[in-house]
């Protein structure tokens, strides 16, 4: 029998080695003769290349190779591909993707654009001739904000895309929600920015690049949270066979999106371990990665609703315009877009939604999925509406709530938004929350808010988003003499501890003790295919891999454990990792041992017959869904915020292990956290330079800043769209949060007139909103754009 | 980064042997600003004198009157300390409000007060409390240590070696940080001392820290929170960036005011 049972909250057995100090990340690896790489990034957001001199290094100390355009021209190296879920306009059309690059070729489009690689003895002389390439630049006026990129007149990015429009996007049905909006009692509308952040993982990203001539094989060994995906891309970059490079991320200490795409730097690293005949490798600085890491969110949106006099629902409109950076990235384009519609409307009964969403090309970093990618964003949108319109027309905002969620019945149901929403009970939802929360007695915190001279505010906000991100996982599993089962999946754990339950899945469906499954991810040569991190994807799609693996491997067990029991296979039942025929039994540890043993075996069946792979594809994507609330109290003197309490339930389907959805739970709110508060990538919008390059200025949440929250998890309704039941747990914690807690300071300062506060939140903004008496122009960021 | 010759003095007058002998030389006290912005290459010296292993010049002494409190004394010393803290508790407050735990254990008073950050601590306390820095050339009172912002009036290869802070009958410290990185967005240091009351304010002024008249005024005439009623600071000198306008700034120095007055009355 198992030790361990799918439910379980079991401590995760990687943290033994990451908090000793004993994790293997990329910086930990130095292998023999190793070169270091210094990417030379653009100073300017926007400027010709007029020529790049190499001999201005070349004698340097160390130097041994300088990559730039030529080379990449030369070698007729291809530029990287967009994947994006969304491929063609409304009308058609496909969505313009501009040629991206490793290096810059013509021109550069964003601060920190590569533009060479200079590899050097050591990483300090890479440095002193990174700084001293001569580059010659003629400098362009650049755009950083994408409704400002779409005026007439902006700078235009590239010749062959007008008004730097990458993607113009629609869904829904349009004419069905202009009726409503005109047979509506109410329209309320409301400009909503979702601020542009970064994840910035605590391990940068960075590589290290090999060669082996004798073979004509690459190994890269890469922070990456795809490696399969990236191996395709770099191989296709580099035109050769993706099986000839293998593709390696060891521990990976923060993705969150970051590391999902395929970047330049490890093209440029291979390409130079090639030519060098040696290992190259690259670490990102931090502050390198601020300028180039991927960014998240940047949406700014009109949001409609359209309500009976009753506050009954009749329609949402959405029009968002969205930055996706310089490049249509890896899936850039498919955020403010495809991303961000699906799950307009959350939970809500909708008879007529319409989203229009344009993708939009500006000098900046280039942007890709962040935790959530658009699920978060429509939550948002949807949320702040429907507390703005609470608040103008006079309804309760909770009462507006619980009156338009779908009931029960409803479901299944396909949204306007075309969202397949097959289970769930939202209603009942809501009510465990406000159960949780009525046990903390509202009344007490507020007295304890006003007794500190301080506002009180509460704000609950239901959410609905959907799973995504590879469709396709492999699992294989490997019984070794010695006892220990070796587990290969093709997800990828960026520290989230698919080492603990992924391990847990396969030792509670197979009976046998956790201890001994080895756990293997991230790693090309180990599984053919897989789908890494993303989407929320790890148990939905990864688990449900290990389940189908270790079901088929049961069923492969059943014609030994028959000859061990002396009855036929079609006798035998498998249950709690003993197989049973009438009254005998065997346990799955014995049949495990007498697969390796010739002597025990039936006949046909060769000793290891139980090692087996399985790929599971998911058909439809899960939707997970639940309730947040937060209570928080204002220091108007200071436009502080501090929280009172913070309470969740979340529909995950089943949970694999309470204890690691708690932790992808409070991660998902911290993060929503700072990105209310705190987080904000701020741009030069004259020069496109980076204003917030540092931590000293892009501000992440500190621990104090987090609250305690109560988690609850309803297990009442699995879906059954896959064999665990599970929906994902990866990023509805910032999905539900930044609804919440932007709502509840709103609810503060409903008596000084305050509105709307645009995110983040910050002391100044919150103070200058009072000080304002909340005037604020419910058209202020998309003004007549929309 | 670039080349530099580091050295480690045993004695203070080693330290300033090895300054003045070198090219273009800067003393390392905590390191805590001087690492980074020499990895940024921000600051290029010839030479490094590090001060750690200066005997000398660490340590606390509170006589009847007066807290003296050695220049390469640690912040979380300061922070921890009985003594100070029954003599002037602002500052084990002010010092233990310093960055987080790693900068307390590494940085110094006296790297503080060199270095002079707009938006450091312990400079309010110096002028707050009207301090004395003392050399190893001379003593230098508060009013005119300060020169704007990164910039002191200690001569090139000049020593802290302590200050003295006369204690005063109440003082308190309130700090507003910057959401991000936990720096003085406005920090205000108010004293009641036998020669009148003081107020200095950090991390609002565009030439450092400095004292606010009008704060001082009202506290004058009554050192309570009430007493600040309706006040108002010019905002005209003060610095704008992300994180706070002047304007902004401006209102929290009357705020974080009267929160340091609080305190020092014993009601916060």
């Amino acid at each position: 029998m198992s030790n361990v049972k799918i439910g379980e909250s079991l401590r995760r057995v990687e943290d033994l080695r990451f908090l000793t100090g004993h994790g293997r990340y990329i910086d930990d690896i130095n292998l023999d003769g190793q070169a270091r790489a210094v990417v030379v990034r653009s100073p300017y957001a926007h400027a010709t290349i007029n020529s790049i001199d190499t001999s201005s290094v070349a004698d340097m100390d160390g130097v041994l190779l300088v990559v730039t355009r030529d080379d990449w021209q030369r070698e007729g190296f291809k530029p990287m591909p967009t994947k994006s879920g969304v491929k063609n306009n409304k009308d058609g059309t496909p969505l313009s993707q501009p040629d991206r690059h490793a290096l810059a070729i013509d021109r550069v489009r964003y601060v920190g654009e590569p533009v060479a690689l200079v590899v050097a003895e050591t990483l300090q002389q890479a440095q002193d001739a990174a700084e001293a390439l001569d580059v010659d630049y003629d400098e362009l006026d650049a755009v950083t904000d994408p409704v400002k990129a779409l005026a007439p007149g902006a700078p235009q990015l590239w010749d062959d895309i007008p008004n730097n429009l990458c993607l113009d996007f629609e869904l829904g049905d349009k004419d069905g929600t202009e009726k409503a909006f005109a047979e509506a009692d109410h329209v309320v509308s409301l400009d909503v920015l979702n601020n542009r952040v970064t994840a910035v993982p605590i391990e940068p990203r960075g590589c290290i690049a090999s060669y082996d001539a004798s073979e004509d094989k690459y190994t890269l060994y890469n922070a990456s949270q795809n490696v399969h995906a990236n191996r395709d891309t770099f191989a296709e970059v580099l035109n050769i066979d993706p099986a000839k490079l293998d593709h390696i991320a060891p521990d990976v200490g923060g993705g969150f999106g970051a590391k999902n795409s395929g970047y330049p730097e490890p093209p440029l690293c291979l390409y130079a371990a090639k030519r060098l005949g040696r290992p190259v490798k690259w670490i990102n600085s931090r502050s390198e990665s601020f300028l180039s890491d991927t960014h998240g969110r940047g949406q700014s949106s009109r949001v409609e609703l359209a309500l009976k006099a009753d506050g009954t629902f009749m329609g949402l409109r959405t029009t968002t315009i969205g930055g996706i950076g310089a490049y249509a990235w890896t899936v850039g384009p498919f955020t403010p877009t495809g991303g961000s519609a699906r799950t307009q409307g959350g939970p809500y009964n909708f008879p007529a939604m319409y989203y229009s969403g344009k993708a939009v090309l500006t000098n900046t970093a280039p942007m890709d999925p962040y935790r959530g990618a658009g699920r978060p964003e429509a939550t948002f949108q949807t949320e702040r509406i429907v507390e703005y319109a609470a608040r103008k027309l006079g309804f309760d905002p909770i009462e507006l709530r619980r009156k338009n969620l779908m009931p029960k019945e409803m479901l299944p149901h396909k949204t306007p938004m075309g969202l397949d929403v097959d289970s769930g009970d939202f209603p009942k939802l809501f009510e465990m929350t406000m159960d949780m929360v009525a046990k903390a007695d509202q009344a007490a915190l507020k007295a304890k808010a006003e007794a500190a001279g301080k506002k009180y505010g509460f704000a609950i906000a239901p959410y609905l988003e959907c799973t995504g991100g590879g469709p396709k996982e492999h699992a294989g599993v490997t019984f070794n003499k010695d006892g220990s089962v070796e587990l290969a999946v093709g997800t990828s754990s960026t520290g989230m501890g698919h080492e603990t339950s992924l391990a847990q899945i396969l030792a509670a469906a197979l009976g046998i003790e956790m201890g001994r499954v080895k756990f293997q991810q991230s790693d090309t040569t180990a599984t053919p295919l897989g789908g890494g991190h993303g989407g929320s994807r790890g148990m939905e799609v990864g688990g449900n891999a290990v389940k189908q693996a270790a079901d088929e491997i049961i069923e492969l067990a059943k014609p030994i454990a028959a000859r061990l029991l002396q009855s036929e296979t079609e006798e035998v039942d498998f249950e709690d990792g003993t197989f049973k025929a009438g009254a005998s039994s065997v346990s799955m540890n014995d049949v495990i041992e007498a697969s390796q043993d010739a002597d025990k075996l039936p006949e046909g069946m060769e000793p290891g017959c139980l090692n087996h792979s399985s790929v599971f594809e998911r058909g439809i994507i899960s939707i997970p869904n639940g309730v947040h609330a937060a209570a928080v109290a204002v220091d108007t003197d200071t436009g502080t915020v501090e929280f009172l309490g913070y309470w969740v339930m979340d529909d995950f389907g089943t949970i694999i292990n309470p204890m690691l959805a708690d932790g992808q739970v409070m991660g998902g709110v911290a993060q929503g956290i700072g990105q209310a508060f705190l987080e904000d990538i701020v741009y030069d919008p004259d020069t496109g330079q980076l204003v917030t390059g540092s931590l000293m200025d892009y501000g992440l949440p500190h621990a104090d800043e987090i609250p305690n929250m109560e988690i609850g998890y309803y297990e009442g309704e699995p879906t059954k769209k896959n064999p665990l039941g599970v929906k994902g747990a990866g990023e509805a914690g910032c999905v539900g949060a930044c609804p919440a807690v932007v709502n509840a300071v709103l609810d503060a300062l409903k008596d000084d007139g305050v509105t709307h506060i645009d995110m983040p939140l910050t002391p100044q903004k919150v103070w200058k909103a009072i000080r304002d008496k909340g005037a604020h122009d419910p058209k202020a960021l998309l003004g007549d754009a929309a | 980064m670039e080349e530099f010759t580091y050295t480690r003095p045993a004695t203070a007058d080693d330290a300033t042997g090895a300054h003045s002998a070198a090219e273009d030389a800067m003393y390392m006290a905590g390191g805590q600003t001087l690492i980074p912005v020499l990895k940024q290459g921000l600051a290029m010296p010839t030479d490094v004198v590090d001060l750690n292993r200066v005997g000398d010049l660490a340590g606390i002494q509170v006589t009847g009157d007066a807290v003296t409190i050695g220049a390469m004394t640690r912040h979380a010393v300061v922070a921890a300390s009985a003594e100070v803290k029954g003599a002037i508790p602002a500052l084990t407050v002010l010092a233990g409000g310093i960055g987080d735990a790693q900068v307390r254990n590494r940085g110094t008073m006296g790297g503080s007060l060199a270095n002079n950050d707009p938006s450091a601590d312990y400079p309010s306390a110096v002028l707050g409390l009207g301090a004395t820095v003392t050399t190893n050339q001379r003593e230098i009172p508060a009013d005119e240590f300060f020169d704007g912002m990164f910039a002191t009036n200690l001569e090139d290869g000049e020593l802290i070696k302590s200050v003295t802070y006369p204690i005063p009958e109440k003082a308190g410290y309130a700090k507003f940080p910057n959401p991000a990185s936990r720096y003085a967005l406005v920090g205000v240091f108010v004293a009641k001392t036998a020669g009148g009351v003081r107020v200095a304010v950090t991390g609002a002024g565009q030439d450092g820290v400095f004292r606010p008249a009008e704060v001082e005024a009202a506290l004058s005439a009554d050192f309570s929170a009430a007493a600040l009623d309706g006040v108002t600071v010019p905002a005209d000198d003060l610095m704008t960036d992300m994180h706070a306008a002047a304007d902004y700034r401006a209102h929290l120095i009357v705020v974080m005011a009267k929160r340091a007055v609080n305190q020092a009355n014993g009601q916060g």
